[in-house]
C-alpha cells in the first residue's frame, strides 16, 4: 500500500467538499486530504483501520451498528479521503458525517431512503431440538444495524428497504445462526437455533431486555428454567419462586415462604401469571416449596414495575411465566427423584413440527415421613399438573392450551387443611400480515382453601378466588424502530371471603357476602427508536372496575358503627372506579455500550389480601375487591438507571434507583378479626407507603464462571391514621441491605459447582418494651410499632451437579444433584417469642399452670445446613 | 386437632427452637396495669394495680396509694388497699349484677382512670373432663361449652392427697377459654404443657361469662400469650382496654357459676 500524505492545503479545499454532505457546517479538513490507498478483499474494519493509518485521520462508529465484517476493495490514487469514503459506500451503506475532527459512520437511515420499496422479514424463532418458542431472541440485520427481539411466542417482525440482506439469528445459550435472504419481497422465516454444548453453553440467568441499550424498558430480568436446576437447592426441590430471592429489589419473606417483597410493596401487590392466567397462591407444604414445575417452564420473567402496558392489575410487580408448548420434534420424558417429591414429564409431536403436547406431574412422596411421628396423619400429600397443547393450523395461526394445578392435603384425624389452584389458558395466536401480531388469550383460574374442623360432618371453613378472562393483544411491527401494541381485556372475578360449609345446619354462623367483579381493559404502547440514541416506551392502560350484585355491603361512620347495611341485586353494578395508568420509558444510549434510562409506572390494584399475619407461611387467604370501603390501591413509580457492559470482559453492570409512593395502602386495627367476619372493612386502615432505594448488579453470562453480584440499598416505610399512633414506621419489608451472589463454575463437561450467598437487613417486628399480668397471663405491652430487628439473615448454599453420562450424545442423560442448603448452618430466626416454657424433653411450649409459669425467651429458625440428593433423567 | 395440625406443620420444616439472651429495648412506659374482674358472687371484689415491668418472669410492681371506687349508679363500693403496698384493692362483699353497667373510678398520681363494663348472663358449666394419663395422673380435656364466649377456670388442689410429697407444688391454676371466634393464629397455637394431678385431687371450676368488650380484650392477649409462637402469628400489638387516660388492662363484670369436683377413677 502506498501512501502519500499532502498537508499544505488541506484547508483550502474544505469548502469546496461540503456540498454534498448533510453536515456541511463542520471543520472539513479531512475531507480534502488526498490519499493514496489501495485494498483488495479487506473487510471494512481493516480497510477503516488502514485509511486511519495512511491518512491520519480518525473514524468513530458504533461497531454494533456497521457491517465491519464486510469485505470490500478500495483503489485510490491521490484521492481524497471524500472521493475514498464514497467509494466504501458505492460497496457497504453507510453514511458518514465529519465533526470535531473525526469522521463519525452510521448506517443509511431509513429515512434516507425514502421512497425505496420495503419488505418484511417475520417468522418464528425456536429451539431446534425441542421446537419450543426462543422468548427474547435476538434478529440482526448487520448490513443497516438494525434488528428486533423475539415476542413471547418466538415471533418477530422487521420490515426494511428491498434487498439482500446478511441475517444473525442470536440467543444465549444458542449458537448464532446466519442466514442471506433476498428481501425483494416480504417473506417469512422460521428459524432454529441450536444449543451450544455445556461448556459453551454459559448462560443460564440473562439480563432481561431492560439491559440492552437499545430497549427502554427498566427493571426486569428474565430467569430460564436451567437456571433454576443448576441452582442449589432447598431438600433437592427447585423452586421457580424461590429463585427470585437472588434479584436485587426483591425481598424474600424468610426461611420456608414462598412470600416476596418487591422494591416495597405488600406480598400481595405481586402477580404471578403462568400462560397469563394468575395464580393466586403459589405454595406447597405452606410455602416450603412453590407449586410451579420448573421444568415445564419456558420462560420468566419478572418486572419490578416497569411493565408493559398490557401488564397490569398488582401495583409492585409482575413475574410472568411461559410454560413449554412441548416438543414438536421427537418424544422425550424425563423426570427426577427426590428426598420430598417425585415428578415426571412427558412431550412430543402429536405431528411434527405442527402440533405438540405436554404432559407434567410432581407428586410428594412424605405421608410415611410424617406418619413417622403422628399414626392418625392419613393424608399428607401435595401434587402439581401441567399439561399443554400446541397446534399449528398454519403460519397464521397456532392454538394453545395450556392447564396447571397444584394441591395440598393434609389431614389428621377429624381435622386438617387443604387447598388447591388451577389456571387455565386457551390462546389463538394469528399474523394478520407479516407485520400485525394478535393474540387471543381465554383463561380462568382459581384457588381454594378449607380448613376442615370436622371431617365427619364435612364442616369446614372455606374461601374461594377465582377468575375469568378473556383478551385480545394487537402488536403492530411498523418497521425496526416502530413497534405499535395494543389490546382489549375483559375480566371477571369471583372472591368468597371464607364461610361456613357443612353438612350439618350452620345457621348461627355469620355470613359473608360473596363478591362479584367486573374488569374493562383498554391498554396501548408505543416502543420507537426516536435517533440513533434515544428510544422510547409510552403507554396507557385504562381500567374500569366494577362490582356486581347480588351482594351486600356495609356503611360505617368515622368510628367504625354500621349505620347502613347496602344490597344490590343481581347483576347490579354498584360501585365502580375507572382509573388511567400511564407508563414511559426513555432511554439514551452515549454509546454502543451504555445507556441511561429513566421511567414512570403508575400502577392500580383492585383487588386486596385480608390477613393480619407476619407469617411466613401460606395460610387462610381472604381475597377482597376495591368496595365502598376499600379504595383501589395505588403506585407511581419513577426508576432512572444506567446500564454499562465490559465487552472485553462479558460483565454487564447496572445500577438503578427508585423511589415510589403507594396509596391507599390497607393495614389493621390492632388484632383485627379477619376471619368470618362480615364487618371485616371495618378493620381495615387505609394509608401511604413510600419506598426508595438503590440496586447494583454485576452479571458475567458467559464463560465457564457465570453468575452475578447485586447489592440493593432499599427502604420501605408506612403511615397510617389509627396505626403506630400515625407515626411513619418501618414495614416488614424494610431490610435496607441486600447482597445476592449466585456462582457457577463448569468444572468439566460433567461437573458443574454452584454455590449462592445472600445477606439481607433483619426484619422489623415490634418486641415488647415491658410487660405486666391480667388473670395469671404475662402480657407484653409494645412500644413503636416494628421498633426492633430480627438479627441479620445470610445464608450459602452450595450445590455439584454430576452428568452421569459420559457422552452428551446419548439419548438418554441423567444426572445427580447434590445440595446443601444453608451450608454454613445460620440460625436465621423467623420468630422471637416471649412466652413458652422449655420441657425436659427439649421441646417449647405454653405454660399451663399459671401460679408458677416461668416463660423464657427464645427463637425460632427453619433450616440448619440441609443436605439433600436428587436424581434427575431425561430420554430423548 | 390443634396439637395434631401443629405438630403437622412443625415436623417437616425442620424447625428448631431455642433459648436465646434477649434484652427488651429500652422504652419510658408510664402507664399502670389494671386487672379488675367482678363477678355476680358477693364477695369482696378485687381490683389488682401494677406498674408494668421490664424482665420477663418478673414481679409485678404494686402501685399504691391509689383511690378506687366503684359505682352502679345507686351504690358507691370503696376499695382500700388491704395488705399496704400490695397494690390489690378490695371492697366490702357484694355482687356485681347480671345485666347492670358498672363503673371503675382509679385516682393514681394525679391521673383519673375510668372504665365501664355491664356482664352477662352465663351458661352452664358443662361436665367435667379429664382422662388417665398414667397409672398415677389424670389430666383436664377441653371442649367449646356452649353458645357464649366464656372461660373456665381451674383451682386445681391435691395437698390433702397422699401424693404430695413435701416441698411439692401440689396446687395449679389452669384457665380455658372458648371466645368462640375463628382465629388462624388460634387455630394453629402452641402446643400447652400437660398438667397431671392425682386420684382425689379437688378442682374447683369457675365459668366466667364475658362482655362483647372483655372478650375482644381476651383474645387480644390471648394472641400476645397463649396463641403466640404458632404458624401464623398475628401482627403484634397491645390489647385494647376499656380503661381511659392511658391506663392498660381492663376492667370487666362477669357472672360466675362455679362447681367443685373431686377427681376419681
Amino acid at each position: 500500500m502506498e501512501v502519500g500524505v499532502p498537508h499544505s492545503w488541506i484547508r483550502c479545499l474544505l469548502l469546496c467538499v461540503l456540498g454534498s454532505f448533510s453536515f456541511a457546517t463542520y471543520a472539513q479538513d479531512g475531507l480534502s486530504q488526498k490519499v493514496t490507498f489501495q485494498i483488495v478483499d479487506q473487510t471494512l474494519k481493516e480497510t477503516l483501520r488502514q485509511l486511519e493509518n495512511t491518512a491520519g485521520v480518525r473514524f468513530s462508529y458504533n461497531p454494533k451498528k456497521l457491517p465491519l465484517e464486510k469485505k470490500i476493495s478500495i483503489q485510490a490514487a491521490n484521492e481524497t479521503i471524500e472521493q475514498v469514503l464514497k467509494k466504501i459506500i458505492q460497496q457497504v451503506p453507510l453514511q458518514y458525517t465529519y465533526i470535531e475532527g473525526q469522521f463519525v459512520l452510521q448506517p443509511v437511515p431509513e429515512t434516507s431512503s425514502a421512497g425505496q420499496k420495503k419488505s418484511t422479514l417475520s417468522g418464528y424463532v425456536k429451539d431446534r431440538s425441542t421446537g419450543e418458542a426462543m422468548i427474547g431472541a435476538t434478529i440482526y440485520l448487520p448490513l443497516i444495524g438494525q434488528g428486533a427481539v423475539a415476542n413471547s411466542f418466538g415471533f418477530y417482525s422487521l420490515t426494511v428497504d428491498t434487498g439482500i440482506y446478511e441475517v444473525q439469528y442470536s440467543f444465549i445459550g444458542y449458537k448464532n445462526e446466519v442466514t442471506q435472504i433476498d428481501l425483494a419481497t416480504s417473506k417469512s422465516q422460521n428459524v432454529y437455533l441450536q444449543e451450544t454444548s455445556p461448556l459453551l453453553q454459559p448462560v443460564i440467568i440473562r439480563a432481561g431486555v431492560s439491559d440492552l441499550p437499545e430497549v427502554p424498558q427498566t427493571g426486569n430480568i428474565s430467569v430460564q428454567p436451567e437456571a433454576i436446576q443448576e441452582r442449589p437447592s432447598l431438600l433437592g426441590e427447585t423452586d421457580v419462586i424461590k429463585s427470585l430471592e437472588s434479584v436485587p429489589g426483591v425481598k424474600s419473606h424468610s426461611d420456608g415462604s414462598t412470600f416476596y417483597y418487591v422494591r416495597g410493596g405488600q406480598r400481595d401487590q405481586n402477580l404471578i401469571l403462568v400462560d397469563d392466567a394468575p395464580i393466586y397462591n403459589p405454595a406447597h407444604l405452606l410455602g416450603l416449596f412453590s407449586s410451579i414445575i420448573p421444568d415445564a417452564i419456558n420462560d420468566m420473567t419478572l418486572y419490578k414495575g416497569d411493565m408493559p402496558a398490557s401488564l397490569g392489575g398488582r401495583i409492585s410487580s409482575v413475574l410472568d411465566i411461559r410454560t413449554k408448548k412441548g416438543n414438536d420434534q421427537h418424544f422425550q420424558w424425563w423426570g427426577s427423584v427426590g428426598l420430598v417429591s417425585n415428578k415426571i414429564g412427558v412431550e412430543g409431536p402429536i405431528k411434527k413440527n405442527k402440533s405438540s403436547f405436554l404432559v407434567s406431574t410432581r407428586f410428594s412422596r412424605l405421608k410415611w415421613l410424617a406418619q413417622l411421628g403422628n399414626q392418625d396423619i392419613d393424608q399428607f400429600r401435595f401434587t402439581d399438573f401441567t399439561g399443554k397443547l400446541n397446534v399449528d393450523i398454519n403460519q397464521s395461526n397456532r392454538i394453545f392450551f395450556s392447564l396447571t394445578s397444584g394441591s395440598d392435603n393434609y389431614f389428621a384425624g377429624n381435622a386438617g387443611i387443604r387447598w388447591s389452584n388451577l389456571a387455565s389458558t386457551l390462546r389463538w395466536n394469528h399474523l394478520f400480515s407479516d407485520k400485525l401480531f394478535a393474540n387471543t388469550t381465554a383463561s380462568v383460574s382459581g384457588y381454594r382453601y378449607e380448613l376442615f374442623t370436622d371431617r365427619s360432618t364435612n364442616t369446614r371453613w372455606n374461601s374461594q378466588i377465582a377468575n375469568l378472562q378473556l383478551k385480545s393483544d394487537l402488536t403492530y411491527f411498523k418497521n425496526p424502530r416502530n413497534e405499535i401494541s395494543g389490546g382489549l381485556g375483559v375480566f371477571g372475578y369471583f372472591f368468597d371471603p371464607g364461610n361456613i360449609r357443612s353438612d350439618q345446619n350452620v345457621s348461627t354462623v355469620p355470613v359473608l357476602s360473596i363478591r362479584n367483579s367486573s374488569e374493562l381493559v383498554m391498554y396501548g404502547n408505543h416502543q420507537v427508536n426516536v435517533s440513533e440514541r434515544w428510544s422510547l416506551t409510552y403507554g396507557l392502560r385504562f381500567t374500569h372496575w366494577a362490582n356486581v350484585g347480588e351482594a351486600f355491603e356495609f356503611d360505617f361512620d368515622e368510628t367504625g358503627n354500621v349505620i347502613d347495611t347496602l344490597r344490590y341485586q343481581s347483576g347490579e353494578r354498584y360501585i365502580q372506579f375507572l382509573n388511567a395508568e400511564p407508563r414511559f420509558t426513555a432511554s439514551y444510549a452515549p454509546s454502543a455500550q451504555s445507556s441511561v434510562k429513566f421511567s414512570y409506572t403508575r400502577t392500580v390494584q383492585n383487588m386486596h389480601q385480608i390477613i393480619n399475619t407476619t407469617s411466613p407461611f401460606t395460610s387462610l387467604e381472604v381475597w377482597l375487591p376495591s368496595s365502598q370501603n376499600i379504595k383501589p390501591q395505588i403506585a407511581n413509580q419513577w426508576v432512572v438507571g444506567y446500564y454499562h457492559s465490559l465487552v472485553a470482559t462479558g460483565i454487564d453492570l447496572s445500577a438503578e434507583g427508585f423511589y415510589k409512593i403507594l396509596d391507599n395502602q390497607i393495614e389493621y386495627e390492632d388484632h383485627a378479626e379477619t376471619l368470618l367476619n362480615p364487618l371485616v372493612e371495618r378493620e381495615l386502615r387505609f394509608g401511604q407507603g413510600k419506598a426508595y432505594g438503590v440496586e447494583f448488579l454485576a452479571k458475567k453470562e458467559t464463560g465457564r464462571l457465570r453468575g452475578w453480584l447485586g447489592y440493593s440499598y432499599a427502604r420501605a416505610k408506612r403511615t397510617f391514621d389509627g396505626v403506630n399512633g400515625g407515626r411513619e414506621f418501618n414495614a416488614f419489608f424494610d431490610r435496607p441491605h441486600q447482597v445476592n451472589t449466585m456462582l457457577t463454575y463448569d468444572v468439566s463437561h460433567r461437573w458443574t459447582l454452584g454455590v449462592n450467598w445472600n445477606y439481607v437487613s433483619g426484619a422489623p417486628f415490634s418486641s415488647p418494651v415491658s410487660f405486666y399480668q391480667f388473670n395469671g397471663l404475662e402480657v407484653p405491652l409494645y412500644g413503636q410499632r416494628n421498633n426492633d430487628r430480627l438479627p441479620d439473615y445470610h445464608r450459602m448454599d452450595v450445590s455439584a451437579l454430576f452428568k452421569l453420562n459420559k457422552s452428551q450424545e446419548k439419548k438418554f442423560q441423567h444426572t445427580l444433584s447434590l445440595s446443601i442448603y444453608n451450608f454454613y448452618a445460620r440460625k436465621n430466626p423467623v420468630f422471637i417469642n416471649f412466652n413458652q416454657t422449655e420441657g425436659e424433653d427439649g421441646i417449647f411450649r405454653i405454660p399451663s399452670n399459671l401460679l408458677n409459669a416461668q416463660r423464657t425467651t427464645s427463637q425460632l429458625y427453619l433450616f440448619q445446613w440441609v443436605p439433600s440428593l436428587s436424581y434427575h433423567f431425561k430420554w430423548r | 386437632m390443634i396439637k395434631r395440625l401443629t405438630f403437622l406443620l412443625w415436623m417437616v420444616a425442620i424447625s428448631c427452637q431455642e433459648p436465646i439472651d434477649y434484652s427488651l429495648l429500652s422504652e419510658n412506659v408510664n402507664t399502670v396495669a389494671v386487672e379488675a374482674v367482678l363477678t355476680n358472687e358477693s364477695i369482696p371484689q378485687r381490683v389488682k394495680l401494677t406498674l408494668p415491668y421490664q424482665r420477663q418472669n418478673g414481679l409485678p410492681i404494686p402501685a399504691t396509694g391509689a383511690l378506687i371506687s366503684i359505682t352502679d349508679g345507686s351504690s358507691l363500693y370503696l376499695l382500700t388497699e388491704k395488705i399496704a403496698g400490695s397494690g390489690e384493692y378490695f371492697s366490702q362483699p357484694f355482687p356485681a349484677v347480671s345485666g347492670r353497667d358498672y363503673r371503675l373510678q382509679i385516682e393514681y398520681r394525679g391521673l383519673t382512670f375510668d372504665a365501664i363494663d355491664r356482664s352477662v348472663g352465663v351458661e352452664p358449666l358443662p361436665d367435667i373432663r379429664y382422662q388417665s394419663a398414667d397409672d398415677l395422673n389424670f389430666e383436664l380435656t377441653f371442649n367449646p361449652s356452649g353458645d357464649q364466649a366464656n372461660y373456665i377456670v381451674h383451682q386445681i388442689n391435691w395437698r390433702h392427697t397422699p401424693q404430695c410429697q413435701a416441698n411439692s407444688f401440689c396446687e395449679g391454676l389452669l384457665v380455658y377459654y372458648d371466645l368462640k371466634t375463628i382465629d388462624a393464629n388460634e387455630v394453629f397455637r402452641p402446643e400447652k404443657e400437660t398438667f397431671l394431678f392425682p386420684i382425689n385431687t379437688v378442682v374447683i371450676r369457675k365459668k366466667h361469662s364475658v362482655s362483647e368488650g372483655y372478650r375482644k380484650y381476651l383474645r387480644a392477649i390471648l394472641s400476645e400469650t397463649e396463641w403466640r409462637g404458632g404458624a401464623f402469628d398475628v401482627e403484634p400489638a397491645n390489647a385494647p382496654t376499656n380503661l381511659t387516660s392511658g391506663a392498660i388492662g381492663y376492667f370487666a363484670v362477669t357472672s360466675v357459676l362455679s362447681d367443685t369436683i373431686r377427681v376419681q377413677e
